[in-house]
């Protein structure tokens, strides 16, 4: 192992396990956050994204200006097509039904949650079955593309990312001091060692500037979930996996100039660029989140629970692994790290996410929660 | 003499799903209203769900209930009243 991967495999880690102490200790869901605006219309947990998302803005701005981020926009993002708005539309329903997002799963397995062990379980098989529509949806998504070539909002109007960046800062800025001075940004917690959300937001917009800056992109992880498929599927069935394209390519292609590394990578069974960024994120998080709540006494394994909860997770799961690859991406990847961006496909991917978790919202309450 | 010792209903919802604490909390104090309102009942609800520890003593007291929330080993007790 060279130097500069090991210089990136232990900054993702170490990224990822302050990212999951940091959202055991205030319980940052954004499943939760989208899911409990429409069955509670709560939206406390959300403020705090927006902050997240606000913050993220002003240091990614900064940063390019400074010259310090290796990609602008960063790799892997695309053109818009039909298929972001769809795979976001899955993603909520999935997100909803499986009681967290990709991120959610991964610090709620950590701190011992046997649904989420499922859930996990469940992205992996969603994110496997992919693989088999991948011809079909992605040449879908080819026809459907909109604006080609254009990543960003500032590049459709062929602007300075700045120009749009400043106002959408001050208006948020106005409204954030607003909430302040209504009190809208702290709540009465009991849970020991409890992190307020707006500084678990400030944390997380933090650790995600540092993963743009070391590793040339904001933390993403479902294509090692792909990945972990294929491993699998080529144990388990190598004839057939041998006929699946999508184990085959290779969307990651980008220089890191300086560690002067190439990143080359995919879902494909094997330790790649995506298999050292991602794979040390998704072990950080377990890691941080599981460490967080054994401190806290909070580690506790529980496996008897309804039967209707584990079918939820399992199929929320499946749906959420597959959507995370027709969207393609996750929640994490477009609201942390595209929208600060402006990318126009994880704005796309938001308005679908939007109505999944409403609809999921919905499943949950008549199916999975009935008395 | 008296009044008797509220009878106590316990829902255990730990290790389940987000947002199983708070709905069936609500839903199992909007069935029980008058006997806790009364003074009749007791809920007892036991979570490991960090946010429950929020957003279930909010509702509820915002519903006029008297709510009290202890650590115990590994979990959280939540005590509705009136």
């Amino acid at each position: 192992m060279t130097f500069a991967i090991l210089v990136v495999a232990g900054s993702c880690l170490l990224l990822g396990f302050f990212a999951g102490f940091i959202m055991h200790r205030s319980d940052y869901c954004i499943a939760g956050m989208f899911r409990d605006l429409f069955l509670f219309r709560s939206t406390f947990m959300l403020r705090t994204l927006l902050l997240l998302i606000v913050i993220s803005m002003v240091l990614f701005e900064g940063a390019r200006l400074c010259g310090l981020l290796p990609f602008y926009p960063f790799p892997l993002l695309g053109t818009i097509s039909a298929t972001n708005v769809i795979g976001g539309f899955l993603f909520g329903v999935g997100m909803v039904l499986a009681g967290g997002c990709v991120v959610g799963t991964l610090y709620k397995m950590g701190a011992g949650s046997i649904l989420s062990l499922v859930a996990f379980i469940g992205l992996v098989v969603g994110s496997g079955l992919y693989a088999e529509i991948h011809p079909f949806w992605s040449n879908w998504a080819r026809k459907t593309v909109l604006l080609q070539g254009v990543i960003t909002l500032p590049q459709l109007f062929n602007l300075e990312p700045w120009v749009i960046v400043l106002p959408a800062v001050v208006i948020s800025v106005w409204c954030f001091r607003k909430w302040q001075r209504q009190g809208l940004w702290v709540r009465q917690s009991y849970a020991e060692g409890y992190l307020q959300p707006w500084r678990a937001a400030v944390g997380l917009a933090i650790i995600n500037l540092f993963s743009y800056i070391v590793v040339g992109m904001p933390m993403g992880i479902t294509t090692t979930y792909a990945k972990i498929a294929a491993y699998f599927e080529r144990g388990f069935w190598p004839e057939h996996f041998a006929t699946l394209s999508y184990f085959k390519a290779q969307p990651l292609n980008a220089k890191l100039a300086w560690l002067d590394l190439q990143l080359l990578g995919g879902a494909a069974p094997e330790i790649d660029a995506i298999a050292f960024i991602q794979g040390p994120v998704i072990i950080g998080i377990i890691i941080g989140s599981a460490i967080s709540a054994l401190i806290l006494r909070e580690f506790q394994i529980r496996w008897q629970l309804p039967l209707r909860q584990y079918a939820s997770v399992l199929i929320g799961g499946i749906i959420m692994g597959l959507a995370s690859r027709m969207a393609p991406a996750c929640n994490v990847w477009h609201l942390l790290g595209g929208l600060p961006i402006l990318a126009l496909q994880s704005l796309i991917f938001l308005t679908g996410l939007l109505g999944g978790a409403w609809f999921g919202g919905r499943l949950l309450t008549r199916f999975v929660m009935k008395s | 003499m008296g009044n008797p010792a509220p009878a106590i209903i316990e829902f255990d919802i730990r290790g389940q799903i987000c947002p199983s604490s708070l709905l069936i909390t609500l839903r199992e104090i909007n069935i029980r209203r008058k006997e806790i309102k009364g003074g009749l009942q007791e809920v007892i609800i036991l979570t490991d769900n960090r946010d429950a520890t929020t957003t279930v003593p909010e509702a509820l007291v915002n519903m006029g209930y008297v709510v009290s929330v202890v650590k115990k080993q590994g979990y959280y007790l939540i005590e509705v009243k009136v």
